[in-house]
């Protein structure tokens, strides 16, 4: 009996291995791209869906998905490229796609789609831009976010304004602020400054009419009064008292708390700001204020997706799988899921986005600021540490009030230039 | 028995020659072999990754394998230390060790005697102590980011309960410093009495009882016992602090306050992470590292040419 036992395992056991070389030649007959990418949580479950939806279309195209947190993914693609490790769809931060294209091979999209580019028609230009290097694309939307504003509408009670009347301009966002502090001793607003200070003094500079850098990022140019008029309101903000000097973190903090009237910052924060709120206080949003008479102008934050595949089978199942994303139902689909931005033209003629929008109106000034969006500017590989140094530096000063920002501004972008003056 | 005394070595002489080399040969190989592990790890996850830095400083190249490298010789060096970023960083890096001598090095000392001469009842006192060292700097960092928080932290909550204003330190360029090194100082105390105990229990405590026979007081027999016995450990902590601080602080000023606020937190070791993984200059960072390197090889030096000349190695 014992015997028939061991004779019927062994050979269930031979058969369960005969099986699984089966299944493992065919898995290698399949081909398998890798996807890195910086989603987790229920971000990480949409993305992974849509991917699990291609590979259901794509028999034979496997997608192994690689996370890296959103600080550390364009380091790990860099390490991934030098090391040889097979990259064929990379998400890069924004900021980073220009170092990108000067210093890896990345593929282009235009020469890669073979004649076919009617799926890159569908994004709006504008936020092409960021990858395009004359003809050629190298980079697509993917994850992209817009600096919007939010605000707390019992605070604004609390200091006697209309909480249905936000703040429209800069000019109003100062007043508000003002106010808030003086009648509820709360923090009034803050901007974000994000990591080195860059990005928040970009969006205020640029949304001001000022240019932050020159198209090639080798030369800083937001001395022009437009810009001295955007970074002396910032400093305003600090000297009214409506602004705390703090870190982005703290502020996000105190607004999510309920303790803070408002905080501009990233789209990409409205789901967390609708779920902090709940119970606690009735939020409220808007979009970017105005600067004086100047059209609204708003750096993309996020990142976008780069195509690595050298193979051409591998860059070919790639491509199918940038067509598949880039299909207005499915970026659709990903934006709401995700809370970015919708990345193809006219979202709203999707009827799905359209009834996403009427159920969570809070969406409502990302859509609108998809055509006042304008590529993130980007520094160029040397002498950027020393220069986004700088302009934190500037930051500083300014908040500190110790001097109009006249005088602090011209010298900044001064030393910024300097920095970069070895890639010239 | 004479013969055949007479005649082994005559015979045996040629036949035993070769044995003893092979021996010999193979007990000189000995130590190699027990050395080499830790020659093969220092070699492959040291010294050649030092070569390579080294070489990377001395060239234009993102890590890309398919495009050419380009001798630049020291213009990486050149453009790293011409930066003011570089020159808070040092000058940071100066203050952050020279306040480690006096509050990590020093300090512990008298807390450690104290202590140690308490006996038994002292440790509860230790646990205490070392509780700090244990929790992760991560998890001190956003602690204290709470604490400090100029919106609505406990520190600003509670002085105003008290009818204070509490200042804004992380956003103080003359004190942010100063903020950093106390939470390091704080977290690094309590295993560096911890040495120094390790330290003074190794005293024979019959020279302090004939030290009191002889009319000596608290104070002569720290100085003239105590003091001197316990300079082999204060050698070791006092390179081993040196060295670490720089490190030790590294979260920290992730954490807290990313170098600023206008660099008065950034050190050398922030330096080189920002150049190296924020901005992917692969050369700056280099340039950075061999600087670090050089500049910790000489305080290494200093520390041994000063320190270890004064210890005492015998009781």
């Amino acid at each position: 009996m014992l015997s028939f036992s061991l004779k019927s395992a062994t050979l269930g056991a031979g058969l369960a291995v005969a099986a699984s070389l089966g299944a493992m030649s065919q898995a290698a007959a399949d081909t398998e791209i890798t996807f890195y990418h910086y989603q987790s949580g229920g971000n990480y479950e949409a993305l992974r869906a849509i991917l699990d939806e291609f590979e259901a279309q794509n028999e034979d195209v496997d997608v192994k998905d690689i996370y890296a947190q959103s600080q550390q993914i364009t380091a790990e693609v860099q390490a991934a490229l030098a090391a040889g490790r097979p990259v064929d769809v990379a998400t890069v931060i924004g900021k980073n796609i220009v170092y990108f294209l000067n210093n890896t091979d990345a593929v282009d999209l235009v020469e890669a789609s073979q004649g076919d580019t009617a799926w890159l028609d569908g994004y709006l230009p504008n936020f092409l831009d960021l990858g395009r290097d004359g003809d050629a694309v190298y980079a697509i939307p993917h994850a992209y976010g817009t600096p919007m504003m939010y605000y707390n509408k019992d605070i604004f009670t609390q200091a006697g304004l209309d909480p249905e009347t936000p703040p429209t301009t800069w000019a109003e966002f100062l007043d508000t602020g003002k106010t808030i502090t003086e009648k509820t001793g709360k923090p009034g607003g803050a901007h974000l400054h994000a990591s080195m200070g860059d990005y928040g003094t970009m969006v205020m500079v640029t949304n001001a009419g000022a240019t932050y850098l020159n198209s090639d990022g080798t030369e800083a140019q937001f001395d022009s009064p437009e810009g001295i008029a955007a970074l002396q309101n910032w400093q305003d903000m600090a000297k009214n008292g409506m602004m705390p000097i703090a870190t982005d973190r703290d502020w996000s903090g105190a607004f999510m708390g309920g303790q803070m009237g408002m905080y501009i910052t990233s789209s990409a924060a409205l789901r967390a700001a609708v779920a902090a709120s709940e119970d606690k206080f009735e939020l409220g949003v808007g979009n970017y204020p105005l600067f004086g008479d100047a059209p609204r102008r708003v750096n993309n934050s996020g990142a976008a997706l780069m195509l690595y595949s050298k193979d051409a089978e591998k860059q070919a199942a790639s491509m199918a799988l940038l067509r598949f994303i880039s299909q207005k139902e499915i970026a659709n689909r990903w934006s709401r899921a995700s809370g970015y931005m919708p990345v193809i033209q006219d979202p709203l003629s999707d009827p799905a986005m359209q009834e996403y929008v009427d159920a969570f109106p809070f969406v409502t000034p990302v859509i609108e600021q998809m055509s006042q969006t304008v590529p993130t500017n980007v520094w160029p590989a040397k002498g950027t540490l020393e220069a986004q140094t700088e302009v934190r530096a500037m930051l500083d000063e300014l908040w500190a009030a110790k001097r109009p920002a006249s005088e602090i501004v011209p010298e900044a972008v001064a030393k910024v230039n300097a920095a970069l003056a070895a890639n010239k | 028995m004479n013969i055949v005394r007479g005649a082994a070595p005559v015979r045996a002489a040629p036949l035993q020659a070769a044995p003893i080399t092979k021996r010999v040969r193979a007990t000189a190989l000995v130590p190699w072999l027990y050395l080499a592990p830790t020659l093969l790890l220092l070699g492959v996850f040291t010294y050649w990754p030092l070569l390579q830095t080294a070489y990377l400083s001395l060239i234009d190249w993102n890590l890309n394998p398919s495009q050419p490298a380009e001798f630049v010789g020291l213009e990486n060096y050149g453009r790293v230390t011409g930066s003011t970023l570089f020159q808070a960083a040092l000058l940071n890096t100066l203050i952050y060790i020279g306040a480690s001598i006096p509050l990590k090095v020093l300090l512990p000392i008298p807390v450690a005697v104290f202590l140690w001469s308490m006996g038994q009842r002292g440790h509860l006192y230790r646990a205490i102590l070392f509780m700090p060292t244990l929790i992760s700097f991560v998890v001190v960092g956003i602690a204290f980011l709470w604490i400090l928080n100029p919106i609505f932290g406990y520190a600003k909550v509670i002085f105003a309960e008290l009818g204070l204003r509490f200042p804004n330190l992380l956003a103080d360029p003359d004190a942010a410093i100063w903020v950093i090194i106390g939470i390091s100082t704080w977290k690094v105390l309590g295993f560096n009495v911890l040495i120094y105990l390790a330290g003074l229990a190794s005293i024979n405590k019959e020279f302090i009882e004939a030290m009191r026979m002889d009319g000596a007081g608290d104070v002569t027999i720290f100085r003239r016992l105590i003091w001197p016995l316990l300079t082999p450990t204060l050698t070791f902590v006092a390179i081993s602090t040196i060295i670490f601080t720089m490190q030790q602080v590294f979260t920290p000023i992730d954490l807290m306050t990313e170098g600023g606020p206008s660099n008065s937190t950034t050190n050398l070791f922030y330096m080189i992470y920002q150049y190296s993984f924020v901005t992917f200059d692969v050369g700056g960072g280099a340039a950075g590292t061999m600087i670090l390197f050089g500049f910790l090889m000489i305080m290494a030096f200093v520390q041994f040419r000063v320190l270890d000349r004064r210890a005492q190695y015998q009781q």
